[in-house]
């Protein structure tokens, strides 16, 4: 099986195509800085900005009742104290009306255990055994949030300088291009689904950015590699030799992409639910950044 | 050929003792896949950083009052610094530990300044009206009263407020309430001056039922300096009006006179009660903090996080399911693909499941979801260099190459591309491993790790394993390499 992709001709079109997905992220990215209730480019999660997240099952015999969230809402500002947290409350029920899902604004323990209690008599009786609640103080949501920021700024420098050294300019422009290309469209869609689906990132998604940047460097490292090696022993011209690394390790740069999101996909089908915004961003950031280093970074090598 | 007999020797030896470690020595795992709870202490300092003297303080301190809870299994930690991570195994209650670690437990004894004997009668008596409100206030949240009893309880608080020339800034009654009575508290600390006695010169503290009625009362007692000190400053306001104040993060818990009759030596003994309408959960609370000494830095919780057994056993079924399906996915694609080279590298991931699991067990490595998930990742990442092995292969095979040969110079010729391609995943682990919370570590370790071991596993284990396939003359024709209809080509 010989693969034959028309690089050259194409050149336009797929410099075009990215150009369009980043435009489509800024996009995404300025809606979500200005025009959204969050005013940030991304909607960040309570590991950020703080707050309290209660997950907990009810027991039903048989199927759960229909209770609607507005009256339960009601009934916990009937008997609750701290009226603040209240006004900020979501709550929604899942899983046939099974799993009540609630965020609000940061409580201490004590508070959080006082809601649960008031949950217990509203919609009991809970599944104490399958709760699952996170407080985050506001404090140190700033805190997480400046140690990803600098985690990703570290690493993406390492990443640059290590592509630096061991490539020569040019090589080392246009991998770490198509490596911010990738990472500001994952960065995008995330921003777009963060108004539309109200998708927040937590610090997993900090971490998928940072293995998407390992691993689509990976990939481009091994296709301009070929392309070298290929310049070196070929004596077509520049633009066909280019095309023909590329279509060489067609192949194997697929496949690798292909192994690699087979987990992914099967954290995201049988997996815990809090790995699964994780494992979708990851997976994105994979193809994408196969994308880009079989079809966006060579093109950008052609010359005209 | 001998050489590769030796290998295969060793890795069978390596498979081995892992399954020997994994038995007896079973995986450690984290709260998310066992249950339990997680606080995040901060130590807080306003300026400058917190010294290494200091969190060691800190941690020490924090370490004896979890003990003299007697919590089972807990385990405590430092972070970074200026953070300390417990973690409370199974269905414990954070809330017990919470109240009891959070706070400062800064003892201090205090003798009233003279003359102000009229201003504490009303502060105290400020403080019992403030207090009922509060408990007047819960009380009619809990039975849904009308406005009009909010509004009583609102009225009695404002007329204290005037009492008090202070005016709340909070935006509910609740927060009102609870403003005015620290405001109250701090007001009547003002009028008691520090002495030398403080919870320094503690050196055991106890509860015990009062006989006259249901409450408890903590014991004290000091040391024999302490005991001194304390004679010495009963006796200097013995007889007076001027009170004995005990007060506790700078809250008075208790005012008593010191009687006419210990003038002439103070209260000597070297004991002392607190009683001041403790439940038995208080006095317990006040006696595991006064046992532990003051924190020398005030600490917040600033992350709770529980998770139920159910759920926890629930995420460990599915972390599996996703595993195993990980691994099945990603060995049909190989095995369509590549015949038997895929077979040999699902050999290969075999050996480097077991293989990763060994050393968590060995390291330790405390699994937790975000490490699974960094596992299962590795799965995909560690059988990217089998690919790359397997296309050199092929291509080798397609020149027109034997089989030993193509082998050979296969693995030979990807080695560096290999090497390489795993610089950057590596790079992107460390820094994370280095700047990452305790949640995100455990994801930078198994995802690390399982790189590290990859080029082991898909380097060598793949290579003696197919070396010994080929040396059986049935498994050496080419078309279990290749489609047959490729060869042709």
């Amino acid at each position: 099986m010989k693969y034959n992709l028309e690089l050259i001709k194409n050149k336009k079109k797929i410099i075009g195509f990215s150009t369009v997905l980043i435009l489509l992220s800024l996009l995404g990215i300025l809606y979500s800085t200005f025009n959204t209730s969050y005013k940030k480019p991304i909607n960040l999660g309570m590991d950020f900005v703080g707050g309290n997240e209660l997950r907990i099952e009810r027991v039903c015999e048989e199927k759960c009742s229909n209770i609607s969230p507005d009256s339960v809402l009601e009934n916990l500002r009937e008997i609750s104290k701290n009226k603040n947290v209240l006004n900020n409350i979501k709550l929604q029920f899942q899983n046939n009306n099974k799993l009540i899902s609630i965020r609000t604004p940061y409580l201490s323990i004590e508070e959080s255990n006082n809601l649960i209690k008031n949950l217990d008599n509203i919609v009991g009786p809970l599944n104490y055994e399958s709760k699952d609640s996170r407080l985050i103080g506001p404090k140190l949501g700033k805190r997480l949030l400046t140690n990803c920021v600098t985690s990703l700024l570290v690493s993406l420098f390492a990443i640059s300088l290590y592509i630096t050294i061991r490539f020569d300019k040019k090589y080392a422009l246009f991998a770490l291009l198509a490596l911010f290309h990738d990472l500001v469209i994952v960065f995008g869609i995330f921003s777009w689904l963060g108004f539309i689906l109200s998708v927040e990132v937590n610090s997993l998604f900090a971490v998928s950015l940072l293995t998407i940047a390992g691993y689509s460097v990976n990939d481009t490292v091994v296709i301009f590699d070929r392309i070298r090696e290929n310049l070196k022993s070929k004596k077509e011209g520049y633009n066909e030799t280019i095309q023909l690394s590329v279509n060489e390790s067609f192949r194997r740069t697929t496949f690798t992409s292909i192994t690699t999101l087979f987990p992914l996909l099967s954290i995201i089908l049988f997996g815990s639910y809090s790995l699964f915004w994780f494992s979708l961003a990851l997976s994105l950031g994979i193809i994408v950044g196969s994308y880009s280093s079989i079809l966006l970074a060579p093109s950008l090598l052609l010359r005209d | 050929m001998k050489r590769r007999q030796g290998w295969l020797f060793f890795i069978i030896f390596l498979l081995t003792l892992s399954v020997y470690l994994l038995i007896n020595y079973p995986l450690q795992l984290g709260l998310d896949l066992q249950g339990g709870s997680q606080l995040t202490l901060q130590i807080i300092k306003e300026e400058g950083k917190v010294s290494r003297d200091e969190l060691e303080a800190v941690n020490s301190v924090i370490d004896k009052r979890v003990n003299n809870l007697g919590v089972s299994e807990s385990n405590l930690q430092t972070l970074g610094g200026d953070q300390l991570i417990l973690e409370l195994p199974g269905e414990q209650n954070p809330l017990v530990a919470s109240r009891v670690l959070g706070k400062t437990a800064l003892l201090e004894f205090r003798t009233q300044k003279e003359g102000t004997s009229t201003d504490l009668k009303t502060l105290q008596l400020q403080r019992l009206t403030i207090k009922e409100l509060i408990e007047q206030y819960s009380f009619a949240e809990k039975s849904q009263n009308d406005d009009n009893f909010l509004k009583f309880i609102q009225d009695d608080l404002e007329d204290i407020e005037q009492e008090l020339n202070y005016s709340s800034t909070s935006n509910d009654l609740y927060g009102k309430l609870i403003e005015i009575k620290k405001y109250v508290d701090k007001e009547i600390t003002n009028l008691f001056i520090k002495t030398d006695l403080s919870g320094k010169d503690l050196i055991n503290a106890g509860r015990r039922q009062e006989q006259t009625n249901s409450n408890w009362e903590v014991l004290l007692t000091f040391s024999n300096s302490g005991g001194e000190k304390f004679a010495e400053i009963t006796k200097s306001i013995a007889g007076t009006n001027q009170l004995l104040a005990i007060i506790l993060d700078g809250e008075s818990i208790s005012e008593a006179s010191v009687g006419n009759q210990f003038a002439s030596s103070g209260i000597t003994g070297g004991s002392a009660t607190i009683s001041g309408n403790f439940s038995a959960e208080n006095a317990r609370e006040l006696e595991v903090q006064l046992k532990g000494g003051s924190l020398p830095l005030p600490i917040e919780i600033v992350e709770t996080n529980t998770i139920g057994a159910l759920l926890g056993s629930k995420n460990i079924l599915k972390s599996f399911y996703a595993a195993i399906s990980g691994l099945i996915f990603v060995g049909i694609f190989m095995i369509f693909n590549y015949r038997i080279l895929g077979f040999v590298s699902v050999l290969s991931l075999v050996l480097y499941g077991f293989f990763n699991l060994a050393l968590y067990s060995l390291i330790p490595v405390t699994l937790t979801l975000p490490g699974i998930s960094g596992l299962i990742l590795s799965i995909g990442m560690a059988v990217d260099a089998n690919i790359l092995i397997f296309e050199r292969i092929r291509e080798e095979l397609y020149d027109g190459n034997t089989l030993t040969r193509s082998i050979d110079s296969g693995f030979q010729r990807a080695n560096s591309s290999i090497v390489d391609g795993h610089i950057t995943t590596l790079l992107s682990c460390f820094v994370l491993f280095l700047l990452g919370t305790n949640f995100v570590k455990g994801f930078a370790a198994t995802l690390g790790i399982g790189v590290l071991i990859s080029l082991f596993t898909s380097l060598n284990c793949s290579k003696t394993i197919l070396r010994f396939f080929t040396t059986y003359q049935s498994l050496r024709q080419k078309n279990l390499y290749l489609p047959r209809n490729n060869l042709s080509n």
